[in-house]
């Protein structure tokens, strides 16, 4: 995990040189999303009311179990499709999936592993069929994927309420009430029949020791790379401060208390590590560039021989097959899901997140997502407390949180549409001059 | 041409079934109260009447095999324990040979027919006299059952209960005393009963008088119940597996299922119709409007071979249509201006929804509250709709998705303002904890049905809601009126190429604030006039979906995101809320207890708009 925030650092940091010279205030304003989240987690940590050690372990859990499906969203923001609201529609094709894994009674990494593999096709033809469906609304993908999401919504109640344990006979205990009619609403995963922490029970430990080791790991990899000579010293010496001063600041006994809760999972954060090198490594290749032209310009794309259409079809089956996993994830980690809403909000905080983060409709990074989720989640624990102390009502703190979910994209989108016109203007103005 | 040719072919097999089944149907229907009739309904009774009195006699018969194998093992000198065991078998068997072959009638059936006749008038007569008596008794009571109803709600508003949703107001009966009339034809009908025992005495030897006195109830249910006519009654004995003892089953069942042949004619000749005129149809309405034009006649004609109550179904259908149809005509200056779908609606929703609750608060009754709902609603509106004008005109074509985001925001926003607005009256807080209430109800000392019950008359099952459609009426003929106007001009013509309006001197920003505004005014408007017909405020997250509900009926309709008639409205209202009221008693015929109207709901109103959106997108409005 440490991995993706360097990557983001580097980023900033190879930008940030250029732009502190310039401009203090154009920085400010292209993170005032992420700034004012910061405040705002600041101010209700601190009216919260609750110890730090407990704040971490929970951030750590709802990181572990959401950053997957927020890094899902990077490759269709990449190719110029805004944010996918549409990935309800993966953790549809991954809930479909564990429906069966348990009436088949496949427990335990085997069941998880089988219900990752039964995703893969399910999700990667609803990504198709969305895919299609949304070149034919260019420039609207996001309302239509928002809108798909509920279209698609109803068929799937129609498909758990009266096709699945009636037309289609389900015999695993629990997944059906007798006397109501379709899938219960709740499957739960806690039985010996299901898969409750098959991903994250594998290997975990304590979160000192595990930054201890992943330190370690990335100290050998920056080692290597600087032998190969594939990273400048000046760099890798960068990189090894940065994780020395960690390391050092962990030894303090107050500051290693703070984190004395968290058990890390270590092979779900292995999974979401591979992740962002996957989207790393995807956009670098020659399928990531044609994402890369495509975002920047469908004419253009057109134009140099790239088929626009079929490209923004895989952008779309990628992102719906790793939303599907990233359902499978938070499913083991909560041990059960409501049946007909677990999917329900998916698109709405995964998209509020990696807005959060400092992404835009347009551009996007792994740090951007791992940022907006750590920011987006701590809000998200600190907030109903916050507002019960302050108002003397958690009622407020949860209308309150989601408001910040809509109002983040609402936010994000007014800024994105006004950048986009006010660069309009400007090359018309540009134009007739 | 051959295409042609088949649907002509096609259309011609489905008139001439059609006429076959009119003709049949014709034919049988008036037979229904004819002698044929009673004929067929005789013998299905005479003949479940001896099903019924049997089966009660086979423990009667298993006795007396019982005593018989017992003075039989007595003769033969058995001792007491093996006589038990012979009697044992014999009932054993006795029970077996009667469940399976039934009750052997000892004497001719035919002496049934008169007497149970005779009784069965003689119950009808009863009957009869019981409902007038029941009508009457529930005359009486109405006003004071109402009056306990409406102190009920005021106790539970007083203790701080939620007030669920309104249940018709029901008499109890339990005072409900037999008149005089009554006692005497229930006393003749006994006494018809007397021959009735008889005869089936004579059939079966083996009833006793205590036997026929346990049976009595069983018999007179299967004679005849309450309210009962010929075809309740076929399906009851029909139900009951009598439908063997018909000389004539096929004859019978036409009768039954006259009226669903005449019903099956009117729909064949639709069908029929649309085989023939399909292209110029598609030409004309577009195919979402014929499927779901198809889908509501479809859903008429299942509603009828239910045997549920159309008419009620299709006044209901007009009210909701009432309800709706102010919100829907606030897409209109939306799609005229151009903004496209004004998926924002839930501003103009909330102000309209504070406005209610002032009213309230101040307790300002009747007509007065209304109007001043209203007028505090559209200056709330108003200004809102400006606000957000004024950020629209900053996005133009990007309004789709910015104004669902922004609108899903003012209705969380407002959850919070829900929590810390400070009214006072109980009606609308909770009296313990804080905030408002999810749901205020109305009563009558609000504005509850002002509108619906204005000048309102029934024909029958089928209630008009006069001061809703006039209301509905009125306010599209103001939108039509402004369309007309110099300023309604400007505004399509923005709509439909703000390019060449710029060009033509008009100033574009100012007619997306006018008609932002218009919109989020006649939304507010709208959430009044859909409270007070559906009897309650919904408060907190009831708002957010409303707008895709009135985009996707105004799609319905016929519209496009970016050209819009007043006619588009009420075709598309119309359709949409009649396709929900009617699929939800029809499809919990089909699957009891499901929600599946509900979800019928949301692929109707989501598929609609994506696609209207399929249509609006590609590079046209870049």
């Amino acid at each position: 995990m440490r991995d993706n925030v360097n990557s983001g650092i580097d980023t900033a940091a190879s930008k940030a040189p250029v732009r502190q010279k310039t401009n203090w205030g154009r920085l400010f304003r292209e993170n005032a999303v992420t700034i004012m989240f910061v405040v705002m987690c600041i101010v209700c940590l601190a009216f919260s009311g609750q110890s730090l050690s407990y704040v971490m372990y929970e951030l750590f859990g709802r990181l572990s179990r959401n950053a997957f499906i927020v890094l899902a969203l990077i490759i269709p923001i990449v190719a110029g499709m805004g944010i996918n609201f549409a990935i309800t529609i993966g953790a549809m094709a991954a809930q479909i999936s564990v429906l069966w894994v348990i009436e088949w009674g496949v427990s335990g990494l085997p069941g998880m592993m089988l219900a990752a593999l039964m995703t893969v096709p399910l999700a990667a033809f609803f990504g198709f069929l969305i895919g299609k469906l949304l070149n034919k609304m260019k420039g609207q993908e996001m309302i239509g994927g928002l809108i798909l999401g509920y279209f698609a919504n109803g068929l799937y109640q129609l498909l758990f309420l009266f096709i699945f344990g009636n037309l289609i006979p389900l015999n695993a205990p629990g997944l059906v009430i007798k006397g109501s009619t379709g899938v219960a609403n709740t499957i739960d995963l806690s039985t010996e029949r299901g898969f409750k922490y098959a991903l994250d029970g594998l290997w975990s430990m304590p979160f000192v020791e595990a930054t201890h080791l992943i330190f370690a790991v990335l100290f050998l990899v920056v080692v290597v790379m600087l032998v190969a000579k594939k990273i400048k010293t000046e760099k890798a010496l960068t990189y090894m401060g940065i994780m020395g001063a960690f390391a050092m600041l962990l030894q303090i006994p107050a500051v290693a208390s703070v984190f004395s809760m968290v058990k890390v999972p270590m092979v779900t954060f292995i999974v979401v590590g591979v992740l962002c090198l996957f989207n790393t490594g995807l956009l670098r290749t020659r399928l990531g560039q044609q994402f890369r032209a495509v975002g920047q310009n469908r004419t253009v794309a057109n134009a140099s021989g790239i088929n626009v259409d079929k490209v923004r079809v895989i952008a779309i089956m990628i992102s719906t097959v790793l939303a599907g996993w990233g359902q499978l994830i938070f499913v083991q980690n909560m041990g059960s899901f409501q049946t007909y809403g677990a999917h329900e909000q998916v698109g709405l905080y995964a998209g509020a997140a990696i807005l959060v983060g400092g992404a835009g409709v347009r551009k996007a990074t792994n740090g951007q997502a791992i940022l907006g989720c750590i920011l987006f989640h701590l809000l998200f624990i600190v907030a109903p407390p916050a507002g019960k102390n302050l108002f003397g009502d958690s009622a407020i703190g949860e209308y309150f949180r989601v408001f910040i979910s809509y109002g983040v994209i609402a936010a994000a989108l007014v800024m994105h549409a006004w950048s986009g016109i006010q660069k309009k203007k400007s090359a018309k103005e540009a134009l007739t001059e | 041409m051959t295409k042609n040719k088949v649907q002509r072919i096609v259309a011609i097999v489905l008139v001439a079934v059609a006429v076959v089944m009119a003709v049949v149907g014709g034919i049988h229907l008036p037979q229904r109260s004819g002698e044929k009739a009673t004929a067929i309904i005789e013998e299905l009774r005479i003949r479940t009447l001896l099903d019924v009195t049997g089966v009660g006699l086979v423990d009667t018969y298993v006795e007396i095999a019982r005593e018989e194998a017992m003075a039989k093992g007595k003769a033969e000198g058995l001792s007491l324990k093996e006589r038990k065991v012979k009697a044992e078998e014999a009932m054993a068997e006795t029970r077996a040979k009667y469940e399976s072959e039934g009750v052997e009638p000892q004497a001719d059936t035919a002496i049934l027919l008169p007497v149970v006749a005779e009784y069965a008038a003689q119950l009808e007569v009863y009957y009869d006299l019981k409902t007038a008596a029941e009508e009457a008794y529930v005359e009486a009571h109405m006003a004071e059952a109402e009056a306990a109803a409406e102190a009920e709600r005021q106790a539970k508003i007083d203790a701080g209960q939620e007030v669920g949703e309104e249940k018709p107001v029901t008499v109890d009966m339990s005072g409900f005393v037999a008149t005089p009339e009554m006692e005497a034809a229930l006393a003749s009908a006994d006494e018809s009963f007397v021959a009735v025992g008889e005869a089936l005495m004579q059939i079966y030897p083996a009833l006793d008088d205590s036997a026929l006195k346990t049976l009595k109830p069983t018999i007179t249910n299967v004679v005849l119940q309450q309210g009962e006519g010929f075809t309740q009654l076929y399906d009851r004995y029909m139900a009951a597996g009598s439908g063997e003892a018909l000389t004539n089953p096929v004859n019978a069942w036409l009768i039954r299922y006259a009226d669903d042949l005449l019903y099956g004619t009117a729909a064949l000749i639709v069908l029929a119709l649309i085989v023939l005129f399909y292209e110029t149809l598609c030409k004309k309405l577009g195919i979402p409007r014929i499927v779901l034009g198809v889908f509501f006649i479809m859903l008429c004609f299942m509603c009828l071979w239910f045997d549920l109550s159309l008419p009620s179904l299709l006044s209901n259908t007009l009210v909701r249509m009432g309800m709706n149809a102010v919100m829907v005509l606030a897409m209109v200056p939306g799609i005229q201006c151009g903004i496209s779908l004004n998926l924002g609606l839930p501003i103009g929703l909330v102000a309209g929804l504070i406005g209610g609750l002032c009213t309230i608060e101040w307790g300002i009754p009747g007509v007065w509250g209304f109007i001043v709902a209203i007028a505090v609603g559209c200056l709330i509106a108003a200004v809102c709709g400006w606000l957000y004008a004024l950020l629209l005109n900053r996005l133009k074509g990007e309004e789709m998705s910015v104004t669902t985001y922004v609108g899903f925001s003012i209705v969380s926003l407002m959850c919070i303002a829900w929590l810390v607005l400070p009214f006072n009256s109980l009606k609308l807080r909770w009296p313990m904890g804080t905030g408002l209430r999810n749901t205020i109800g109305l009563d009558s000392t609000n504005f509850k049905h002002i509108l619906d019950d204005f000048l309102a008359f029934e024909i029958g099952d089928f209630t008009i809601p006069t001061g809703l459609l006039l209301f509905m009426a009125l306010m599209c003929f103001l939108m039509w009126l402004f369309t007309r106007s110099k300023t309604g001009v400007a505004m399509s013509a923005v709509g439909n190429n703000p390019r060449f309006a710029e060009a033509t001197g008009i100033n574009v920003d100012k007619m997306r604030i006018i008609g932002t505004v218009l919109s989020t005014v006649l939304g507010a408007i709208g959430i009044l006039v859909y409270s007070q017909s559906y009897g309650f405020m919904q408060l907190y997250t009831a708002p957010r979906q409303m707008g895709f509900i009135a985009a996707s009926a105004i799609l319905i309709g016929g519209a496009s995101t970016s050209r819009c008639k007043i006619s588009h409205v009420i075709i598309g209202t119309f359709l949409f809320q009649g396709v929900l009221t009617l699929g939800m008693p029809v499809a919990n015929v089909l699957v009891p207890g499901s929600t599946i109207s509900e979800t019928l709901r949301i692929l109707i109103s989501n598929g609609i708009i994506l696609y209207a959106l399929t249509k609006s997108g590609g590079e046209s409005r870049a």
